[in-house]
């Protein structure tokens, strides 16, 4: 994985997302616990980052549950 | 006694104290920067600091005949509040900022600061307007920080350490502090002899008088006389910048109502028959004559006149209070009485002629004796006084700006008031962060400061001996680090148990970054001292006002003031009932009193007593001997004192103290080297650099902490040796490195020259194990440029992307916490609005990382989700090539780890875990290292923790002897030497090997950041050679020195290989008939035939007449460039090798008008 090496081109036809009227949409099912006072929260779209329950500006995002597995090498 | 303690650090650690430290050193560590920012409120600095700056007054008359309604306006109060959230914020509940979020969501650590601004429109009464002045940042543990007086239980619950120091500032969430600044010793008039002064005129000598004068503000202003050759004396003084020269007797003048004779008196007083004196007195006075100045009144008005400008006089002003206004702001500052000022000039003047008649000594401005601290917190107070000062200044000048521009100006009006602060930059907090961030001093007047930059340093959490070494820091400043002599680098006996002789780094900034001795102390408070002049009258000393000097005479001062006349025998006997009273409490003396006696001497310091108690002198506690208690010396006073370095020492009738013990004058750092007393000193040196570059534990809340590189050791052990302020400082909480069983032996070759050989199985078992965490923040903000809207939000836009971005990233967009990230990874996507594309940022590094934290960051306002931080973390296993070094400058680099079955073996089956060379030691003579491996063997067999403070051992009773009757307990060696057997043939080897334990620090020098290797890649395209640097994959360059020794070893090729083929390489096309690369060029080609390559400096052109005169033969001769004309000749061009820059360097003399000429053979 260097820089040198190839890199497959990532973009589709760029003009077409916002030609067919897509915009954004998170998808945002995800909890966020809060710095202070570890409620849980969610984030919509042009929230600030907020607690609801105290109002904190820091959110820490949780640890996946699903299986991480490496190779310990 | 040392001991283990492990249980209490468990207990401590599970239930840390909810009332106060256990280790009070620490925050004793820290006092000076914790001490001197609080003066600034409740010692009441910034009440002083506007005081002083006073009133300023402007008119609103354009009128020169008429002044108009006068506007005076000053600053009554400077507030600072603690670090609140703003008021604009309605969702917050809890109103206090602590630092913890700061550094999370690297934001500054600031509370609101305000003025208020008080005003008066001609007689009328003052209005008072409060003003905001902006956020200025807050010094943690201060009196305006949360923590202040938080237990290590209340600590934890706000995420700090539990052992939090404070004395540092976060701005930008990165952790500032300001060093400490070495300056010269206030209030006290210095003596120096220096050449350059000689630079000012033509009858100025080398012979001057110093005085830095500090206000009750602690600004100061620097006051120097110089002796001119005809006998005169000049006062300087800078001021803005600035220097100027007035006679000095014009001072005088003006200081009091004075005469020819009380000046004479004051100078000369009882030594009439001194010739050398009297004759330059005689011409002193006869010289001012000339001003024709006569009464105090008439000298002030000239100063006046001539200073009107300079100090910014208002016009209602007259001469004479503008000539007072000089006096109070620049010629001695420290002295409010304008009787005291004229007496100390008197005394300075007669220190100067002193100097120049070789009576006294020049005072040495490179000994501690006359040198203090500028302190953080000071500087801090400095630095808002000058900018509360400026904000004042331009207030006036916005007033001025309206009066004459002829807009409606009318101090009656509050709403003219409040245009006029609209239009004046209030914000004094953007400036102190500036200076905090950048450590640059933006002053109208220096401060009476040597430099502009280098205040401030980022108190790096390496490790905690680190970052504890930040603050016992002091520079002697960056004006001293470019002198090419190295007098102000050298250590100085007068420096003993100020600063540390061993802690302080070798190269370029040796001997002026210094660091404190850990008992010595910075005072950050005046005290008391009114009783004092009242007191030393009591014991025969006379009053200022009688007319003293001459050699029987004794000057008694008081923090440069004046306050009597004695003889010198009771002067000593003043000296020491000062001092019996002092350290018994008693009398009003306080026991910070700084009691500088100096004894008459032929040709030696200036004599006199001086007495010192203001702030930022240096202080170390003695033991005093006739109270047998504690008294406190300063840097002036030892120099004098017969101090006894240990109880056996004393002698009765000499000694009046002795020190507690000799580590008293170690850092903290060189303190902890263990056995440093058996070492050569340089090793001790090294250690102390080494210790600050170990993988250790940098602190405990390592979690709420977003360091743009943190280093850890895994699993770090206590050591079985160390010194008792190991434990004093609460090191346990920090530990630095692993015990170690370590054979000193030349075993397989792999530890050849410094190289060491670690058991492969100790390294499984987690033997040096580290980590290095990183943190990346992602900011959407700073794609976009202010005030334009948010187009950009962190996730997935509903257009088409790659799918296996899915594999690092959650739906929100974000890093899977957990997940390992290589490079080219998406660290975190984005929706692009304009584009309408969803982007990703990519993890650049070439190491992979696992992903440890993601958190989103708020800002201050309501401002829409825009950036995160992410914390990566990299494992950072030995591997060969890092290093690693025990505590005796001893390092090493891993060179093999190999197997267990193979590393020998003692006779009880203990196989060491690290093998050093024995070459390591006969030239380094690093003993401590030896008696550190004894102490360690026996420590760990008798289950016992060895104390290694230094100078503990005497002949008499050896380290050697106390550690080998242990060992021989145990059943060991007396010696500490093993038989051992080879692990790979299993015979004994010829002698017994020397294997103990030592405590080994893994350095953060490690490869993988290191390595570097390159056979192509990007080149620089101006000169088409390789870049440089490790980051941009670039090479190594073979420079001139390396080219020298090709060259010897005849290696040609190879030369030829690095310079040219690896570098820039190319093919040039070059005529043979003028030898010039440049006029070469490629023909367009006829159809049917190849482009040619023709000198088009050798050709001829044709004209088109000609063109269509030749003959079919002669058109394959003819050729064509690319704008179509047609050219007969130049032909004879041939390819060369030629290195990329010979055509640049050819190119640039071409465009100088200079031609260069290549001969090219063979023909």
């Amino acid at each position: 994985m260097n820089r040198e090496s190839f890199v497959p081109p990532t973009s589709q036809t760029s003009s077409g997302a916002a030609a067919a009227g897509r915009a954004f949409q998170p998808v945002q099912a995800i909890t966020y616990l809060c710095a202070s006072c570890a409620a849980p929260n969610t984030l919509n779209r042009s929230d600030p980052v907020r607690c609801k329950e105290c109002g904190h500006r820091v959110l820490y995002k949780q640890r996946t549950r699903r299986m991480v597995q490496f190779e310990a090498r | 006694m040392v001991s283990f303690h492990t249980l209490e650090r468990e207990e401590y650690f599970q239930n840390p104290p909810e009332d106060k430290s256990a280790y009070p050193l620490l925050a004793e560590a820290v006092a000076p920067h914790v001490g001197s920012f609080n003066a600034l409120t409740t010692g009441g600095l910034l009440d002083l600091a506007v005081k002083d700056i006073g009133e300023k007054t402007v008119f609103d008359s354009n009128d020169p005949d008429r002044r108009g309604n006068k506007l005076t306006f000053r600053i009554d109060e400077i507030r600072i509040l603690k670090p609140a959230v703003s008021n604009k914020d309605k969702t917050t509940i809890s109103r206090r900022v602590y630092p913890a979020e700061c550094r999370e969501r690297l934001s500054t650590y600031r509370g609101r600061m305000s003025i208020k601004f008080v005003y008066r429109v001609n007689d009328d009464p003052e209005q008072v307007e409060n003003k905001d002045v902006g956020l200025v940042p807050i010094m943690l543990k201060s009196n305006r920080c949360h923590l202040e007086k938080m237990s290590p239980a209340e600590l934890i619950r706000q995420k700090e350490e539990s052992e939090e120091l404070g004395g540092y500032f976060i701005v930008n969430g990165i952790e500032k502090l300001i060093r400490m600044l070495v300056v010269q010793r206030r209030n006290h008039p210095m003596a120096i002899i220096r050449p350059s002064f000689t630079n000012r005129g033509t009858t100025y000598s080398q012979y001057g008088v110093q005085l830095r004068a500090v206000r009750p503000d602690q600004t100061s202003q620097t006051n120097v006389l110089h002796y001119l050759n005809d006998g005169n004396v000049t006062f300087r003084f800078s001021w803005r910048k600035n220097e100027y020269l007035i006679p000095v007797m014009m001072i005088l003048k003006a200081l009091v109502n004075t005469n020819d004779r009380e000046i004479f008196d004051g100078i000369v007083g009882t030594d009439t028959t001194n010739s050398f004196l009297t004759d330059r007195l005689e011409l002193l006075l006869r010289t001012y004559k000339v001003y024709n100045l006569h009464s105090r009144e008439e000298t002030l008005a000239h100063l006046g006149d001539k200073f009107r400008v300079v100090m910014g006089a208002s016009i209602d002003q007259t001469d004479v209070d503008v000539g007072r206004e000089v006096l109070r702001r620049i010629v001695l500052v420290h002295l409010k009485g304008d009787e005291d000022k004229f007496r100390l000039l008197l005394f300075m003047i007669r220190k100067l002629y002193a100097l120049v008649a070789g009576d006294c000594a020049p005072d040495n401005p490179d000994a501690t004796q006359h040198q203090e601290i500028l302190l953080g917190g000071f500087l801090y107070g400095m630095i808002i006084k000058e900018k509360a000062e400026e904000l004042l200044n331009s207030f006036r000048l916005q007033v001025v700006s309206d009066v004459t521009r002829g807009v409606g100006v009318n101090f009656a009006d509050p709403k003219y008031i409040n245009k006029v602060f609209e239009k004046v930059n209030f914000n004094i907090g953007q400036k102190m962060q500036y200076f905090l961030s950048t450590g640059n001093l933006i002053s109208q007047s220096g401060l009476d400061l040597q430099q502009v930059s280098g205040y401030t340093v980022v108190a790096e959490k390496i490790n905690f001996y680190r970052f504890i070494s930040h603050f016992r820091m002091v520079h002697r400043g960056s004006f001293f680090a470019q002198l090419k002599t190295t007098t102000v680098r050298k250590l100085l006996p007068e420096s003993w148990g100020f600063l540390c002789p061993v802690h302080t780094p070798d190269g370029s900034p040796c001997g002026l970054l210094n660091h404190l001795a850990h008992k010595c102390q910075i005072t950050t408070e005046s005290i008391d001292v009114s009783r004092i002049p009242e007191l030393v009258r009591t014991l025969g000393v006379s009053s200022p006002n009688i007319i003293g000097s001459g050699p029987e005479l004794c000057c008694v001062q008081l923090d440069g003031a004046i306050i009597g006349w004695c003889s010198h025998k009771v002067a000593r006997r003043v000296a020491d009932s000062l001092r019996f009273w002092k350290v018994q409490g008693t009398h009003g003396v306080p026991r910070e009193l700084e009691i500088g006696f100096v004894p008459p001497s032929n040709g030696g310091q200036y004599p006199g007593l001086f007495l010192f108690s203001t702030q930022s002198r240096m202080l170390r506690p003695v033991r005093y001997l006739p109270l047998d208690q504690e008294d406190l010396l300063g840097p002036f006073e030892q120099v004098y004192m017969d101090i006894a370095v240990s109880p056996s020492e004393i002698m009765s009738g000499l000694h009046t103290h002795v020190e507690y013990t000799p580590t008293n004058i170690l850092s903290i750092l060189a303190n902890l080297t263990p056995f440093s007393d058996f070492n050569q000193s340089p090793r001790n040196m090294y250690q102390c650099q080494m210790s600050k570059q170990t993988m250790g534990t940098p602190g405990t809340a390592l979690r709420y902490r977003s360091d743009n590189k943190l280093y850890r050791l895994q699993t770090g052990q206590t050591p079985i040796v160390k010194a008792k302020l190991y434990d004093d400082y609460g090191m346990d909480n920090y530990p630095n490195g692993m015990n170690a069983v370590v054979a000193v032996i030349s075993y397989t070759g792999y530890d050849m020259d410094d190289a060491m050989i670690i058991n492969k199985s100790a390294h499984e078992r987690g033997f040096g194990y580290g980590t290095v965490t990183k943190v990346e923040k992602v900011d959407l903000n700073e794609k976009r440029r202010r005030g334009e809207p948010i187009t950009q939000h962190f996730g997935f836009g509903s257009d088409q992307w790659p799918e296996e971005w899915r594999a690092k990233l959650d739906a929100d967009g974000l890093p899977i916490v957990g997940i390992l990230l290589e490079q080219g990874d998406p660290m975190a996507a984005y929706f692009d609005e304009n584009l309408a594309k969803t982007k990703v940022m990519v993890y650049k590094s070439s190491e992979a990382a696992f992903v440890e934290e993601v958190r989103l960051l708020g800002d201050d306002g309501d401002q829409e989700f825009q950036s995160i931080s992410v914390k990566l973390r990299l494992t950072r296993s030995p591997v060969i090539g890092d290093k690693f070094s025990s505590r005796h400058g001893q390092k090493g680099v891993l060179s093999q780890k190999y197997p267990t079955v193979d590393m020998p073996f003692t006779e009880s089956g203990i196989q060491p875990d690290i093998i050093i060379n024995p070459h390591a030691f006969p030239s380094r003579m690093t003993i401590g290292m030896f008696v550190e491996s004894l102490a360690g063997k026996a420590g760990a067999m008798h289950g016992i923790a060895q104390d290694s403070t230094p100078f503990q051992f005497s002949e008499q009773n050896t380290a050697a002897d106390y550690f080998g009757e242990q060992l021989a307990r145990a059943g060991y060696n007396f010696h500490g030497n093993e038989p051992m057997y080879s692990g790979i043939t299993g015979e004994e080897f010829k002698a017994d090997i020397y294997i103990g334990v030592v405590y080994y620090q893994r350095l953060r020098h490690m490869v993988n950041d290191k390595y570097q290797v390159r056979s192509t890649g990007p080149v620089n395209s101006l000169t088409m050679q390789p870049v440089k640097g490790r980051k941009r994959s670039g090479g190594i360059r073979v420079g001139e020195m390396e080219r020298d020794a090709l060259i010897a070893h005849g290696t040609s090729f190879l030369l030829q290989d690095r310079l040219l083929n690896c570098s820039d390489y190319s093919q040039a096309y070059i005529c043979r008939d003028c030898g010039s690369l440049l006029s070469t060029i490629t023909t367009v080609p006829a159809v049917g035939s190849l482009a040619e390559i023709r000198c088009r400096r050798c050709a001829k052109k044709l004209v088109s007449k000609a063109a269509a005169s030749t003959t079919s033969d002669d058109a394959r001769e003819i050729w064509e460039d690319g704008a179509g004309n047609k050219y007969r000749g130049g032909s004879n061009t041939t390819t060369v090798a030629i290195p990329y820059v010979l055509r640049y360097l050819d190119v640039e003399l071409a465009a100088m008008g200079v031609k260069m000429k290549f001969n090219v053979e063979p023909k």
